[in-house]
């Protein structure tokens, strides 16, 4: 008996013995196929790598620099930038905005003469547009605006002169937009040209707003009141500028002293 | 009795029955045992294998990525890592007559057509030798490198006899951009020339070949100045051309060129004299470009104190030979005015002053006694005047100091004047060229050879003769651009030849902080339509010049401004107008 399980321990003994000798060689069977995973990749890579500085070297041969300049003498044309092309600063940048002098003509301007107007118009729209603000702001805003109007009433009448100009050529936009609609084949410039309407009319609505803010302007505010609805009819999808008209008047007939 | 025979023959037969029984039993069993071996063998051998194969073995010639991404030979680059020379499988024709078999023709078509069909591809081949190769019937390579798109029309010929291997060899992806800088690797893969000789054991060293070597040269400025240079050889009809632009306090070469130049990658064509660097092996008497180092050393040397004094102009005699300008500028002129305008007798007159030692000290200090300091293998030897006493070792002669003030009997390679002028404008500091890229921290010591405020009196000078003197047509709006003109007659059997010039232009920019100094030279220019029937350098350099720094400028991180500029106010007043050389 005491044989037999002697004989029994050395036998488990070895099937340990056997059963680690298998894992470990099913250990080194992985690690082995996985180091040759790891070559056969590393030899991709070498081999990507090589394809890449191929073709890196076929776009540097194609593109050097006598091949760009050979482009550039019989297509393209382009010459060294000259010294009044570079801006020092944005101070410089902001100089050009400037009038030349005090009595001096307004530049000629290739694109719409209005620009300038309708952006100072659109200016106070940084301020967040909700509508306690506005309310808020309106008194302590009109105290001061109260002295600017007195200053330089030319100023108020001109921007309400570019603001109804501007409801102008919104109605102008209008019957145009209606056209460019019934023709074919025009979906992308129809699209643009909402979006412009869309943004001029914002824009209107804005100046409204902003005339509307400020106190003892009860004329211009009609003005541009009569001359926003137009715009608004004009362009009756563009919700914002619908709701924004409104408010504007609201809040400046409750911001008038 | 009959019985038991029969019994005894049975008994017989039956023991003859158990041998044969048993002796097939053990055949059996040993066949058996054999099989049995067989497998056991073969199981084992399989488990040996499999064991050898999964513990053991190893991928055979297994390399490391690192080595296998290793290059023949190091990449070099550009001072912002563009490549300018790497090592490149590239294709190349192979004629391998046995690939049709070891009997009959090696070709599909006959020898005649397939060389006219490689004319047809490559037009710079020579058909006899093609038809001669072809037809040895040994195999040999018929071109060294061929494009993909060339080996293709080559694949379409159907002629398996011509082979495609691709083969590492030395490209060059910008050209014939640098090639004087570059040089060229060989077909046995020695570099020659250029960078490629000077850094060969580098570029072969294991350890350093795996990381490129950059060059302290901007691709975009090089191809830029090799661009102008060209056009105005063209215009000019000059034989050749050579420029430099150097940055003005560190010495490094931002571009060099030599024109007309070769291509490195057709290395088999380069063994020609279009290698013959102009820029640092060529030395010629630049003339007038060295009026400015004459004034600088006599402001230097407290010779010149007073840019107002003025100079008698007219032509005077020094032994046999007379000094004379190129134009009449009137009796005399003042130093700026004899700038301006370009005049040999003042600066003779100056140099008189100043006396040979100290001229001959400064062009000491500037390295014109010797050889260009640059990594190139080819550097040219000044002709240096000989002066008295033994072995021409003393002092110059009276003569010969003045010749040299105005550039004439020295004769140097532009890249010493373009190292003179760095210094000039530098605020005095004169330091070797190079071609690696230098760190700002780490500047070569250098030696001073102009006082700082010399260096800035010579800006206003060299600004003043670009706004109102010979080099206006240099004067690109913004960049304040300052320099001098040169126009050296070359000496020929007899003298010098008066048609024969060589025309430069030294200049640097920003004159308010030069940054940037750009020799310009061109060999033998010729009066043409485009620069209005002159060939001096003030219509033939200079413009190039004009040209060249608005490209070059903004790229290496000079703004023009036109509101800025040298102050040359106090120097205004002492000028008139006029034109010179």
């Amino acid at each position: 008996m005491m044989v037999s399980a002697n004989r029994f321990r050395s036998i488990g003994w070895i099937a340990l013995l056997l059963v680690c000798a298998a894992l470990v060689m099913v250990l080194a069977f992985r690690v082995n196929a996985l180091r040759s995973q790891v070559h056969r990749t590393e030899q991709q890579i070498v081999a990507l790598r090589k394809e890449k500085l191929y073709l890196e070297t076929e776009v540097e041969t194609r593109a050097n620099q006598q091949q760009l300049k050979l482009w550039n003498d019989v297509e393209f044309g382009y010459v060294a930038p000259t010294a009044g092309q570079y801006l020092a600063n944005e101070r410089q940048l902001a100089a050009f905005a400037k009038p030349d002098g005090p009595d001096s003509p307004t530049p000629i301007r290739v694109a719409s003469a209005d620009d300038a107007v309708a952006a100072e118009a659109a200016f106070p729209s940084v301020i967040p547009d909700f509508a306690g603000v506005t309310d808020m702001a309106a008194p302590a805003a009109a105290a001061e605006d109260e002295d600017k109007a007195v200053a330089k009433p030319a100023d108020a009448a001109d921007h309400a002169k570019a603001t109804a100009n501007l409801g102008a050529r919104l109605a102008m936009v209008a019957p145009l937009k209606k056209d460019s609609k019934d023709k074919p084949g025009k979906g992308k410039a129809d699209k643009e040209g909402k979006t412009k309407d869309g943004e001029k009319k914002a824009g209107l609505a804005k100046s409204a707003k902003d005339d509307a803010a400020r106190p003892g302007k009860g004329a211009n505010l009609t003005a541009a009141k009569a001359e926003a609805k137009p715009g608004k009819g004009a362009a009756a999808k563009s919700e914002k500028s619908a709701k924004s008209a409104p408010k504007a008047a609201h809040s400046g007939s409750k911001s008038a002293p | 009795m009959n019985s038991l025979t029969a019994s005894a023959a049975i008994a017989t037969g039956r023991v003859q029955l158990a041998t044969v029984r048993q002796s097939a039993l053990v055949t059996a069993r040993l066949r058996a045992l054999w099989v049995m071996l067989l497998f056991v063998f073969l199981t084992l051998t399989a488990c040996v294998r499999i064991a050898q194969l999964g513990l053991f073995e190893q991928t055979p010639e297994r390399t490391s990525l690192a080595e296998a991404l290793l290059p023949s030979r190091g990449e070099i680059t550009d001072r912002n890592g563009i490549a300018l020379a790497r090592a490149f499988a590239s294709y190349s024709l192979w004629f391998n007559p046995k690939a049709l078999g070891e009997r009959g023709a090696p070709l599909v078509k006959t020898p005649e057509e397939v060389a006219r069909a490689l004319v047809g591809i490559f037009p710079d081949a020579d058909y006899a030798d093609l038809v001669a190769r072809l037809k040895a019937g040994k195999p040999c390579y018929l071109r060294r490198r061929v494009l993909p798109e060339d080996a293709n029309k080559i694949f379409a010929l159907g002629e398996p006899a011509l082979e495609f291997p691709r083969e590492e060899q030395r490209f060059y992806p910008q050209g014939s951009l640098a090639a004087h800088v570059l040089g060229y690797v060989d077909e046995a893969g020695k570099g020659h020339v250029g960078m490629e000789q000077v850094l060969e054991p580098r570029l072969l060293d294991p350890a350093y070949r795996g990381t490129p070597t950059a060059l302290s040269i901007d691709a975009r400025a090089q191809g830029a100045l090799e661009d102008e240079l060209g056009r105005g050889m063209l215009e000019t009809s000059a034989k050749g051309a050579a420029g430099v632009i150097l940055d003005a306090d560190s010495g490094e070469v931002i571009a060099l060129a030599s024109l007309p130049s070769f291509n490195p990658n057709r290395s088999d064509l380069a063994y020609n004299d279009l290698v013959f660097n102009r820029v640092s092996n060529q030395v010629y008497e630049l003339g007038s470009t060295f009026k400015p180092i004459t004034v600088a050393s006599a402001i230097d040397a407290g010779v010149i104190t007073d840019l107002a004094v003025r100079y008698p102009s007219v032509p005077f005699q020094v032994g046999k030979f007379t000094i004379h300008d190129s134009h009449n500028f009137g009796a005399s002129l003042n130093v700026p005015e004899a700038l301006i305008h370009s005049s040999n007798t003042v600066t003779a007159h100056v140099a008189d002053l100043l006396g040979p030692v100290a001229l001959k000290r400064t062009m000491e200090q500037l390295g014109m006694n010797e050889r260009p300091t640059i990594e190139l293998p080819a550097r040219g030897f000044p002709l240096w005047p000989h002066g008295g006493g033994e072995g021409g070792k003393g002092d110059w002669a009276r003569l010969t100091t003045m010749t040299v003030s105005y550039g004439h009997g020295i004769a140097v390679t532009p890249l010493h004047l373009a190292s003179a002028y760095a210094a000039l404008v530098n605020g005095g500091i004169w330091r070797p060229a190079t071609l690696y890229k230098v760190d700002p921290a780490h500047l070569a010591q250098g030696r001073r050879v102009f006082q700082a405020s010399t260096s800035a009196r010579i800006r206003q000078l060299l600004r003043m003769i670009v706004v109102d003197g010979t080099g206006r047509k240099a004067d690109a709006a913004g960049f304040r651009v300052g320099g001098k003109t040169g126009s050296a007659e070359k000496p020929g059997s007899g003298g010098y030849r008066k048609t024969s010039l060589i025309a430069t232009f030294a200049a640097a920019f920003p004159m308010d902080k030069p940054r940037y100094v750009v020799i310009v030279m061109l060999d033998e220019p010729q009066a043409t339509a485009s620069t209005s029937g002159q060939r001096t350098a003030a219509w033939n350099a200079a413009p190039i010049v004009g040209r060249l720094v608005p490209r070059i400028g903004p790229m290496l991180g000079v703004v023009p401004d036109a509101h800025h500029d040298v102050d040359i106010s106090d120097l205004s007043p002492l000028v008139g107008s006029g034109e010179g050389e």
